[in-house]
């Protein structure tokens, strides 16, 4: 019942060196410490990017059309892999990149020595390597998400393993989700109030339940899915040809499900701007809600039109509009830091840029999908949902790019070039810009020859993601110059907090950024940091915590104790001591 | 005194319980039915109301439990060791479990499609994986020690993990050789046999020759050789055996070496 665990008073002991960076296999395989694991997910997670990307720019050249270019050897194929792009650049990518990033930076974020349940957060990050594994070779195999031309025997098999894999890489984002929630629900240090938790703990907090709200849906999805493959088929995959695997599945790719990659978005950039602006936010509790009702419009397992459409009724289109106001709101506070500070002199940082396109991206995505529930338009069903998506979906990976560029010392210990940064989030930016727009205008299925040259365009789009994730790869490996300030000090806590918290913990702690932050208070080493936080206030003197820790009792025979001491003192046979 | 998990099972409790009387006055209750568990008047849908009140009384249950032992309560637990504060235990330890947990899911599902075997394979590997990482939890907590801790959990474990790990690889091993003599031919097999009982001994000899070598050499070659054995037998299985053809001696029909082999790919 960890759970009712109370958060942790002091720096628990590790048996790895806090914050050490794996070095061989066994340390790798073996490891339970959050930020070996966050890495494990930020590794794979940019890899998948990396494939992703590239699959993007043969599937965009595939749509294009052109002259003898058939690049998958048939219009099947051709279908199988754009459903492989869309699911991964969904379920794939984004969740990898997200949890990676949570799982480094959020435990040091509310004060905590370690992700909760570290070992089902490594058991998650080890079985949705497995899974995406199965899933991706499986739609190679022959399978994927239906066929146009039916379903034979054996691509029955290789369609349940994709579809298997696809249930084993949500059941791992799931468990992961639990993990990174419950660290911000149960582990936040003592003082820290849930209205007192830092916007990107408090959008990871969001976005796991979302998750969890969500995700059991899509498995649940699955299970009738393969169920009927086994015992039939019967409705999916029948002889005749269907794509009706896609159509059940693909409510995750479209809004308002698809809305939940950009909530962690918000988070970064409600961390990013005050501490490059130097300025708090003018209020945090507003910036949470904006978060909070992101997350509300963002669960989307009730409107699967395969079951029955409701993407004409009130509440998907009150769910399409809604979710432009807690973007523009939080768009909006924190413009208000940033205007109060003015233009910086200089090549502006990497996390700013990459921050604010996030934000601007995740507004048109926001924008065009409020345009895509207007019935009159007749957009759904159109690449308009693939418009809204890659917007969205960009954004995110531009808002987690900015994050990996903010925290790169506590993730890598070292900086990260702010040159490439910068292209990097262009890239991104572009990308994500010009296949989301052009995938709208081709939904709006405007006269003459713009299809075909949105088409093009979606092409190039592509090719500056792979830019971007090839970008983000070499900056990686390149040291900019070591962290300073010790940032492997895993109980320190890190990024602005409210004003209420920074007063009791008596200064302003932010990680080192390339650019010195135009804050008032220096940052103060971490030492300085721990007299005076309110870890000391719940402390007891040194003497009494030695002397019971070096003699200190089994776990198990105090719970035993206390458990024979309650029976004892319910039934009266055991008077309760005095004082 | 009231926990997070107090409060968290209480509030379900009220929860649940309220939200059964609203869905058995929704659903056709009548009078006072849906609150007095259906004593005057009817309860609306059976189904719903029982599954719904049921979990009401035993998360009211699990809440008042929680109380009456004190479960999760430092300050409690602090007052019965007489100290002012429970200092936390060590943090988790590293641990192989939870990519055998993962990789035996992965298998599992792959058996699920292609073959029984992997499938049971994998929920063997789910199952070990789950009763070691349950082992490792329990030790973690034990003291606040770690090297008591993982003394202590070993000398639980130990005794069952070398005779199942050792009659495991031995299996393998032996199953995996066995592919390999059946699929090469006679003087293939032998040849075989004395490479591996040749590989076993040099080991041997070295580990006595150089009792203080590097304890990862070691692992480094026994790991190799007995990957190598078990590739081996993974594609002389799928090769197959070599043929073996049967025949009865003449002029004994009924003779103990009626299953004599004749082998005919030397």
């Amino acid at each position: 019942m960890t759970m009712t665990e109370s958060p942790p008073t002091e720096a628990a002991e590790s048996t790895e060196p806090a914050g050490a960076v794996p070095g061989g296999l066994y340390d790798v395989l073996t490891t339970s410490d959050h930020k070996a694991i966050g890495r494990i997910w930020l590794r794979l997670g940019l890899l998948l990017l990396a494939g992703v990307a590239v699959l993007g720019v043969l599937v965009a050249l595939e749509d294009t059309s052109a002259d003898g270019i058939d690049v998958f050897g048939g219009a099947n194929a051709a279908w199988q892999m754009n459903g492989l792009y869309s699911f991964s650049l969904v379920l794939l990518v984004v969740p990898a990149l997200t949890i990676g990033l949570a799982t480094t930076v959020v435990p040091m974020q509310v004060g905590s020595s370690n992700i909760a349940f570290p070992r089902a957060a490594a058991a998650a990050a080890w079985g949705f390597m497995v899974g995406a594994a199965i899933m991706v070779i499986s739609v190679f195999a022959g399978g994927g998400w239906g066929a146009l031309d039916g379903v034979s025997g054996g691509e029955a098999d290789a369609i349940e393993l994709t579809l298997l894999g696809m249930g084993m890489v949500a059941s791992s984002v799931l468990l992961a989700s639990v993990c990174l929630a419950t660290t911000v629900l149960s582990l936040r240090t003592p003082g820290m109030g849930l209205t007192k938790t830092p916007l990107f703990a408090w959008s990871i907090l969001v976005t796991t339940s979302v998750w969890i709200l969500t995700l059991p849906v899509l498995i649940a999805n699955l299970i009738v899915i393969v169920v009927d493959l086994r015992g039939g088929p019967l409705l999916f995959g029948a002889p005749e040809g269907s794509t009706m695997i896609y159509d059940q599945l693909a409510w995750i790719l479209e809004q308002p499900a698809v809305f939940v990659l950009g909530i962690p978005v918000l988070g970064i950039i409600g961390s990013i701007v005050p501490v490059v602006a130097g300025s708090r936010h003018i209020t945090h509790a507003g910036l949470m809600a904006a978060i909070g009702v992101a997350g509300l419009l963002a669960i989307g397992g009730w409107s699967q039109p395969a079951f029955s459409d409701q993407r004409d009724e009130l509440l998907f289109v009150a769910f399409g509009l809604l979710a432009v106001m807690p973007v523009l709101a939080s768009l909006a506070l924190n413009s208000l830091p940033l205007a109060k500070a003015g233009v910086p002199p200089g090549p502006p940082p990497a996390q700013l840029l990459g921050a604010l396109g996030a934000g601007l991206l995740l507004l048109l995505g926001a924008a065009a999908g409020a345009l895509r529930v207007i019935d009159p338009l007749e957009l759904i069903g159109t690449n308009a949902d693939a418009g809204v998506g890659h917007l969205v979906a960009f954004a995110a990976v531009v808002g987690l790019a900015a994050g990996m560029w903010f925290w790169a010392p506590k993730i890598g210990g070292h900086q990260l070039s702010n040159v490439l940064g910068l292209g990097v989030m262009l890239d991104f930016m572009g990308a994500g810009l010009l296949m989301g727009a052009a995938h709208l205008l081709i939904g709006f299925d405007f006269a003459g020859g713009l299809n075909d040259a949105m088409l093009w365009v979606v092409f190039f789009g592509a090719i500056l993601a792979t830019l971007g994730a090839l970008g983000v790869s070499a900056a990686a490996r390149r040291n900019e110059g070591e962290a300073g300030d010790d940032p492997w000090v895993a109980t320190r806590l890190s990024g602005p907090l409210p004003r209420q918290f920074q007063r009791a913990t008596s200064s302003v702690l932010s990680p080192a950024s390339p650019q010195k932050p135009r804050c008032s208070t220096p940052p103060k080493r971490a030492t300085a940091t721990r007299e005076g936080s309110p870890h000391d206030r719940h402390r007891p003197p040194a003497s009494t915590s030695a002397a019971a820790s070096a003699h200190r009792p089994r776990w198990d025979t105090v719970r035993v104790g206390c458990l024979c001491d309650g029976l004892l003192r319910c039934l009266g046979a055991v008077p309760v001591a005095s004082g | 005194m009231f926990t997070t998990g107090f409060k968290f099972y209480f509030g379900l409790a009220v929860a649940l319980v309220l939200s059964a009387v609203v869905y058995g006055y929704a659903t056709g209750g009548e009078h006072v039915g849906p609150v007095t568990w259906g004593w005057k008047g009817g309860v609306g849908d059976h189904v719903g109301y029982t599954m719904l009140m049921a979990g009401g009384v035993v998360a009211s249950a699990v809440s008042f439990v929680i109380v009456a032992f004190r479960d999760a309560d430092p300050s409690a637990q602090a007052h019965y060791l007489g100290v002012d504060e429970i200092v936390p235990t060590a943090s988790v330890t590293g641990s192989y479990w939870p990519v055998v947990a993962a990789f035996g899911a992965g298998i599992g599902l792959l058996g699920l499609v292609l073959t029984p075997v992997l499938f049971v394979g994998g929920i063997v590997a789910c199952s070990i994986a789950a009763i070691e990482w349950m082992m490792d939890a329990w030790a973690d907590r034990a003291t606040g020690d770690a090297s008591a801790n993982a003394a202590l959990r070993d000398r639980v474990m130990a005794p069952f993990e070398i005779p199942v790990a050792a009659t495991l690889t031995v299996a393998v091993i032996v199953l995996a050789g066995s592919r390999i003599f059946l699929n090469a031919s006679k003087n293939g097999a032998v040849l075989w046999a004395a490479l591996i009982a040749i590989a076993i001994f040099g080991i041997g000899i070295l580990y006595a020759a150089k009792p203080k070598m590097n304890r990862n050499v070691v692992a480094g070659l026994v790991l190799t050789c007995g990957l190598a054995v078990i590739a081996g037998g993974i594609v002389a299985g799928v090769d197959g055996e070599r043929e073996f053809h049967h025949h009865v001696p003449h002029g004994d029909d009924h003779g103990d070496d009626s299953h004599a082999e004749d082998d005919h790919s030397e």
